[in-house]
């Protein structure tokens, strides 16, 4: 008897302490995009690292609204290097507390130097499907378009990436990104040129496409900053350019007679990353969390001109702005999404052999 | 003991102290070479062999693959084209300063350090409105009735953006050993019968290499390593050695190959100095005499 009752209590007492701890996760179990507890990061300090100029802060403007309610002390920093993440993880010394990366290092360093995301401390239920992996999620999004001048290719326009690298067809100097890393879709598009399928590529069909960019000649200009890309359609120096949307709307708005060729335009991201080692990791997710809410996401756009990576955002812009944004129902059906797969296998070899490339070998 | 050996103990003592007061003078900047340089050299060297494992694959990786022997032998050509613009430009302009009136000198020392003042990178985006085919010097061209010429992202682009920014390297050290040739020597070469050309070239131009070699050793040097200029000015027929160190760093994260092809720089500048420096012996010993 009494150890009956004994028993009874005990499991009275495990059944409410499971419905206090359920209802304790059901309240951690769904952060809301955009949402902070007042005063939750108190006496704490978060360093946001991203690839400055107007973009760091429009993206520091939309978290200006986390760091108000949440007490946090937001620091910036910059530009992002992937050796300086590995500097800081190898050192265990971690300063960066989110990171703004290009579209592949997240892939390729995850677990390693970017840490494995808890998806319950971050309501991605506004992404647009697909953007988000394990170790990132969006942080905004934009297109690599084919620009185009109007004067030169009159009735006669490039339509698509095949034109691109149709030199016959289409004389004409290209304008290139050589920023940095290679970009995988458009070495797929100069692969499908060569009458290969992209979705069928393996290893060995990596030389055949970058041959292909090599055989647009000795005239094609590899542009080293975006800056550079939009004077390159602004002065004129270039026929044809593979350029970034933000850029190529800054470009047009200053002048420039060119225009984009939307089909198969190349979907890229950049994304939002924890490094492994960060002092609270709880207060990084919270700013991703944060970041990724619908007003947040609205203050991006409106600051920057990229695309928001809430579904539901609204911003208020320009109609020049709105032309390059690239969320709209056509503007996603004409999208071409690069294999990110394939490119992080091959991360290494592309990036070799898209360096020799661009070094004359 | 005697007062004699006394003496001379304290003699030697003070010696010793003597011979060790230059290296305490120099201990300053001793402490912040070895500090910023000579720390991060020897973990690159290390680097170099033992990541990502002990042994020599950055090595036999860099020599394995062509494009990186292009691109060094490239460097070493476009340091050396630099190294003569240069020169050519150099020369006569430190002559000027070294003969010229106190006003005119000072006049011609500024436009030396003014353009020395403002950063690489400003000078390089200069340049870069100056070359492009739509810019200035190609205006003026189609202006003037020419056919424009393409300088920007081309070798000959590059090698005038860096000539004029490593300009002041050479002209400094040329001034101060030009500012030291006595000018009577070559009026006593002229006096003797000797044609201005022949007084040049046997009296005055040996005084002045010294300052040539100064110059020269520390413009190449610098141009060796020079990043920002050729990304920006150049295209791919351009790239030199520290672009591929940054995409072996940066980009794939292989410090180890970065650190290798840092090396095989370093010691191929070595080994180049180590033959030019017998040939400028003779020739301080030729302007000697």
């Amino acid at each position: 008897m009494n150890q009956r009752l004994r028993s009874m209590i005990t499991t009275t007492a495990a059944v409410a302490l499971l419905g206090l701890g359920a209802a304790t996760a059901v309240a951690q179990d769904a952060p809301v995009a955009g949402e902070v507890a007042e005063g939750s990061l108190k006496g704490k300090t978060l360093t946001f690292a991203s690839f400055g100029g107007i973009f760091q802060d429009g993206q520091l403007a939309a978290l200006q609204d986390f760091v108000q309610k949440s007490g946090v002390t937001l620091l910036s920093d910059g530009p992002t290097e992937i050796a300086k993440v590995q500097a800081q993880v190898e050192s265990g010394n971690v300063t960066w507390d989110v990171v703004d990366t290009a579209d592949f290092p997240p892939y390729v360093h995850c677990g390693t130097l970017f840490q494995k995301l808890d998806f319950s401390k971050i309501d991605t239920s506004k992404i647009p499907e697909g953007q988000t992996s394990e170790c990132s999620v969006p942080a905004m999004n934009y297109g690599v378009v084919l620009m185009y001048n109007t004067e030169k290719y009159k009735d006669n326009p490039p339509q698509t990436w095949l034109d691109f690298f149709d030199t016959e067809k289409f004389p004409g100097v290209r304008g290139i990104d050589g920023s940095g890393d290679f970009t995988g879709g458009l070495l797929e598009q100069a692969f499908r040129a060569t009458g290969g399928d992209p979705k069928a590529m393996t290893a060995d069909d990596i030389d055949t496409a970058i041959d292909k960019v090599r055989q647009l000649g000795p005239d094609t200009i590899f542009w080293k900053t975006g800056a550079e890309s939009q004077q390159l359609i602004e002065s004129g120096e270039a026929d044809m350019a593979m350029m970034w949307t933000g850029r190529a709307m800054t470009a047009v708005k200053n002048g420039a007679q060119y225009t984009p060729a939307w089909q198969d335009w190349l979907v890229v991201m950049d994304q939002l990353t924890i490094p492994v080692g960060v002092k609270d990791p709880d207060a990084s997710h919270a700013l991703i969390n944060a970041y990724l809410g619908k007003e947040a996401q609205e203050i991006l756009t409106e600051k920057t001109s990229y695309t928001p990576i809430n579904t539901e955002a609204k911003p208020e812009v320009e109609p020049a702005v709105a032309a390059f944004l690239t969320n709209t129902p056509e503007r996603q059906a004409q999208g071409y999404q690069q294999n990110i797969k394939f490119w992080v296998d091959n991360f290494d070899t592309t990036q070799e052999k898209w360096s020799a490339m661009m070094a004359g070998g | 003991m005697s007062a004699g050996a006394a003496r001379a103990e304290e003699d030697t003592g003070s010696a010793s102290r003597r011979s060790l007061r230059p290296l305490a003078l120099a201990l300053p900047a001793l402490v912040l070479l070895v500090a910023v340089i000579g720390i991060p050299l020897a973990t690159i060297v290390l680097r170099s062999f033992n990541d990502p494992e002990w042994g020599f694959q950055n090595y036999v990786w860099f020599f394995g693959t062509p494009v990186n022997l292009v691109v060094l032998q490239r460097t070493f050509t476009m340091a050396a084209w630099v190294t003569v613009v240069c020169v050519i430009c150099a020369y006569p302009y430190a002559y000027a300063m070294s003969v010229a009136g106190p006003k005119i000198r000072l006049l011609l020392t500024l436009c030396v350090l003014i353009p020395f003042w403002v950063s690489g990178v400003v000078r390089t985006l200069a340049w870069m409105i100056l070359l492009q085919d739509s810019g200035i010097i190609n205006m003026v061209l189609r202006a003037g009735g020419f056919e424009g010429i393409r300088l920007i992202r081309t070798q000959t682009g590059v090698i005038i953006g860096m000539a004029q920014i490593l300009l002041p390297f050479m002209i400094l050290p040329l001034y101060s050993v030009m500012k030291g040739i006595d000018l009577r020597l070559v009026q006593a070469a002229r006096s003797l019968g000797a044609a201005p050309p022949r007084a040049f070239f046997s009296v005055y131009l040996p005084l002045s290499l010294p300052g040539v070699y100064a110059g020269a050793i520390i413009v190449f040097i610098l141009a060796l390593g020079f990043y920002i200029t050729p990304a920006l000015l150049g295209g791919p027929r351009s790239t030199m050695l520290s672009t591929l160190v940054q995409n072996q760093v940066l980009s794939l994260l292989q410090w180890g190959r970065g650190g290798a092809m840092g090396v095989v720089l370093l010691v191929a500048t070595f080994l180049l100095l180590a033959l030019a420096g017998p040939l400028m012996r003779q020739r301080y010993k030729l302007a000697a005499r």
